[in-house]
């Protein structure tokens, strides 16, 4: 199965928790660590990794290890299988209203 | 931040073109249910009363049985035709809107509302998520 497409559904699932939205946006502008993470949003260690770990099976994400600590920030590009995704449905509606075209053209007026 | 940038434009599609067709015409296209099938897809119990609910139906997928389930949110005769379409874990809303002009009328359709379904998330959006797995992009080849 493509990669793109599970990446498309783990990027939905992801980005459906709104905690998750939040750090996935806090991070959005700018690197974060764990523990700057737990401070912001008030939710314990574990469930930052919790989230951390989904955002980062999404591809939305990336850690970067420096001495104990371990950096996060935004994966470049992550959302690209998003906007893949809405492609296929421009793509529906575009063949969709050619057809709209052609309709109205047989009938009456 | 490129990331953002992107979310957001994924949250909405739109599609504008000029039909030398009077609106009255365009209308009946939009809302009559022989014509939507020829066009867009089969209609079942479409009554056009603002809140009114109705589906498409599309070719069934395992796990889903293909049917879009609507409801109207906006009908102004000629001008506005606003409906939400859902599928197991999205709902986005479809809009077109006709503006009347010298050759025809302008039609202007809007997919919004691409993005998570929180409220279905949390109960059964989460089975529609694992039993699409990863045919999504088939699924959404056939269907929007």
């Amino acid at each position: 199965m493509p990669s793109a497409v599970v990446t498309a559904d783990r990027i939905f699932h992801a980005l459906g928790d709104p905690s998750r939205r939040a750090i996935f946006e806090s991070l959005a502008r700018g690197e974060a660590a764990v523990k700057d993470l737990t401070a912001r949003f008030d939710i314990s260690q574990p469930a930052v990794s919790q989230h951390l770990a989904a955002l980062k099976n999404a591809g939305l994400v990336y850690g970067r290890r420096e001495g104990r600590c371990v950096y996060y920030r935004v994966q470049p590009g992550g959302m690209k299988p998003l906007i893949d995704w809405m492609a296929h449905h421009r793509a529906f509606w575009t063949d969709r209203v050619n057809r709209l075209q052609r309709l109205l053209d047989t009938m009456d007026d | 931040m490129t990331d953002s940038t992107a979310s957001a434009q994924t949250e909405t599609i739109s599609l504008d073109l000029d039909l030398p067709h009077a609106p009255e015409k365009v209308w009946r296209a939009l809302t009559d249910p022989a014509l939507l099938a020829e066009w867009l897809l089969p209609v079942f119990d479409l009554q056009l009363e603002p809140g009114a609910a109705f589906t498409f139906r599309t070719q069934p997928y395992p796990g889903w049985d293909g049917t879009v389930t609507c409801r109207f949110v906006e009908i102004e005769p000629y001008r506005t035709l606003s409906y939400t379409w859902g599928v197991p874990f999205l709902e986005t809303v479809v809009t077109f809107t006709l503006t009347p002009t010298a050759s025809g009328t302008h039609l202007s359709l809007v997919q919004s509302g691409f993005k998570p379904d929180q409220k279905r998330e949390s109960g059964g959006a989460r089975y529609g998520w694992k039993m699409m797995g990863g045919k999504l992009v088939d699924l959404l080849a056939r269907m929007p």
